[in-house]
């Protein structure tokens, strides 16, 4: 691996040669970071228009409890969704 | 800008996952709301994820209806 191998200035944050491994490290965590934030934006969207119908001047036991379970299922029906485009015979 | 060819790779891999989780973001959106009906339970009933699967793969095929309908406009 050539890790040292320098690249030319990206933008104005560095005019030094930044390691190619170095670079694509910071790459990965701002995509994470990218897909964890639009991520946590529409579920909170989706979990608030069925947990939330009608607020109050706090959230409820069971709007705290039908959020908990909103969450996990749109995490599963994520994966149930990327296996029936991936991983399935159709 | 002379990237390396270890970067060039790695950015073409990074943008096919990008694509790939954009389409099962979008396509969980709309299959959640056309499948999730009520307030969600502990866990999904045997139909929700029938519906899931099959929301997510008819979209696939209608998008290869409108693709065919599109080349033959040409």
């Amino acid at each position: 691996m050539d890790s040292f191998s320098s690249s030319p200035s990206m933008g104005s944050s560095s005019s030094s040669g930044v390691s190619t491994e170095a670079l694509m490290d910071q790459i990965k965590t701002q995509l994470a970071q990218a897909y964890a934030q639009e991520f946590l934006e529409t579920v909170g969207n989706k979990c608030f228009a069925k947990c939330v119908t009608k607020p109050g001047t706090s959230l409820s036991g069971s709007e705290s409890s039908c959020i908990s379970r909103c969450v996990d299922r749109y995490i599963e029906a994520t994966g149930i969704i990327g296996r029936a485009l991936f991983s399935s015979p159709r | 800008m002379d990237n390396s060819p270890e970067l060039q790779r790695f950015i073409e891999q990074e943008k096919q996952k990008a694509m790939v989780s954009e389409m099962v973001g979008k396509l969980t959106n709309v299959c959640w709301d056309k499948c999730i009906t009520g307030t969600p339970g502990s866990k999904f009933s045997s139909s929700e994820t029938a519906c899931l699967t099959n929301c997510a793969q008819r979209f696939l095929d209608m998008s290869m209806i409108i693709a065919k309908r599109f080349e033959s406009m040409q």
